[in-house]
């Protein structure tokens, strides 16, 4: 094989390895803001988050209001893969979601700031934006 | 009586030397057999009145089973590596681009409902042993039978044993999980640190597949190379190995453990992880096997090359979600 060609073959992919990890930073702010309205809810002044898991979180980034009671509903449907190994840093949080169902998850009164969640393996992730 | 030196490649480890020194010592008319690591030489004296180079063939032909030669100029392999690294990097990368393509499409992500009876944990492992869950166990699986395949040609007992270590830990602790019932919690960040220890192995095993550095090998740590030395000879090592990969981090794995769990007897834990890791054979053993063919046939140095550079590129995005997952550093990506 001609060197110069797999030089170029090889920029080339990792071209492409860069997209497939990095790509959908750039479109997910515009998803995640049309999502976020809808899975973000007060009901008798307590609001509701609620994220989806399965082969990952969805919505990725979502907004919420600060200083208010809130808790966070983690949805799972069949979920087997690492999505359902639920771990939130801040609030000392790790558990195994059962594989269909939905977990609610007291998060008390959250402060103005960002809070994330990961799947154990690391490579899933959501952040809610409390403002 | 003439004293020659040869270049000597293959010697990765202590024992090398005295293996090569008592194997060319029997040859008859050879004698005083000295191997220089260091240098990767090795001087002898013979009375046979060969030339130098015929002679680096013959006695390449009594060790070449075990993955030394001789030559009389060291460059010509070097030049070779050097030609088939710009085909390993494509071939590793194209196959790399395919991991996380099949990640991000979302094919994997298939749910399942239901009870889990011993159909759905089978598929879920076959689902599992193509998942991202493969950047680490797998990942783990071909670098160490690349590895070893480089060294040793036995390699069919040391896979076989690794994967009945497998299936064994599965089904026992399975077993246990299900009969201990919700007294223990999954402790995810063991899990998670097993998982940093798992890819800087494999970046470690990578870059020396891979040969980055031609004329300083990566040298692997000495307690590392013990580790290694004990897998391929012993055959306790590749059982134990294959024992701890029940802990490996890997989220199918993780949900399945819950599941037997909270299956509440035994019998029906053992059945889930067992069925599980059985689901998660077939990839696991084309892999290893698959490497050992590769290895022993003529296109080794290329399937070790690009071995190197996948498993690299696995090890570094197991070990960057691994910091991610212990919250030491941001996630970097999300797939």
């Amino acid at each position: 094989m001609n060197r110069i060609a797999s030089i170029v073959i090889t920029i080339a992919l990792a071209i492409s390895i860069g997209i497939v990890f990095f790509g959908q930073s750039n479109n997910s702010p515009d998803s995640a803001g049309t999502q976020s309205a809808k899975n973000v809810e007060i009901r008798d002044g307590i609001q509701y988050v609620t994220i989806n898991a399965r082969g990952g979180y969805s919505p990725k980034i979502s907004t919420a209001q600060a200083n208010i009671p809130t808790k966070l509903i983690v949805k799972t449907n069949g979920t087997y893969d690492c999505s359902a190994a639920l771990i939130i840093r801040s609030i000392g949080y790790q558990k195994v979601l059962s594989q269909t169902g939905e977990e609610v998850i007291d998060l008390g009164t959250p402060q103005a700031g960002a809070l994330q969640g990961l799947c154990s393996m690391g490579m899933y992730n959501f952040n809610i934006n409390f403002d | 009586m003439k004293t020659y030196t040869f270049h000597v490649s293959g010697t990765h480890c202590p024992s090398c030397k005295i293996f090569i020194e008592d194997a060319l010592n029997e040859q008859a008319g050879i004698m005083q057999t000295i191997v220089d690591l260091k240098n990767e030489t090795v001087s002898l004296e013979t009375s046979l009145d060969e030339s130098q180079h015929k002679l680096a063939e013959m006695l390449t032909e009594k060790i070449k089973h075990n993955g030394y030669s001789l030559s009389v100029e060291k460059n010509t392999k070097e030049k070779n590596d050097q030609g088939i690294i710009w085909q390993a990097l494509p071939v590793g990368l194209g196959f790399l681009v395919l991991f996380f393509l099949l990640q991000k499409s979302g094919i994997l992500n298939l749910g399942i409902g239901g009870q889990i009876t011993p159909v759905t944990s089978f598929v879920i492992g076959l689902i599992a042993s193509v998942s991202s869950c493969l950047a680490i166990v797998g990942g783990l699986v071909l670098s160490l039978s690349a590895k070893i395949s480089q060294d040793n040609t036995s390699d069919t007992k040391t896979f076989t044993l690794f994967h009945a270590g497998r299936l064994i830990s599965f089904a026992l602790l399975g077993g246990v999980l299900g009969a201990v019932g919700n007294v223990i919690g999954i402790n995810f960040t063991l899990a998670t640190i097993l998982g940093l220890f798992a890819s800087l192995v494999m970046i470690l095993l990578g870059l020396n597949l891979v040969g980055v550095f031609v004329k300083s090998k990566v040298a692997l740590p000495a307690r590392l190379f013990n580790f290694f030395r004990r897998i391929e000879h012993k055959t306790l090592t590749p059982l134990v190995l294959g024992f701890a990969t029940f802990f490996l981090p890997c989220g199918f794995t993780q949900s399945m453990q819950f599941s037997a769990l909270s299956s509440g007897s035994f019998v029906s834990g053992l059945i889930i992880m067992l069925v599980f890791a059985l689901g998660t054979l077939p990839m696991l053993v084309l892999l290893s096997f698959g490497s050992a063919s590769f290895a022993h046939g003529k296109h080794a140095p290329l399937f070790f090359k690009s071995a190197g550079v996948v498993v690299i590129g696995l090890g570094l995005f197991a070990l960057l979600a691994g910091l991610a997952g212990l919250g030491i550093i941001n996630p970097l990506f999300s797939i």
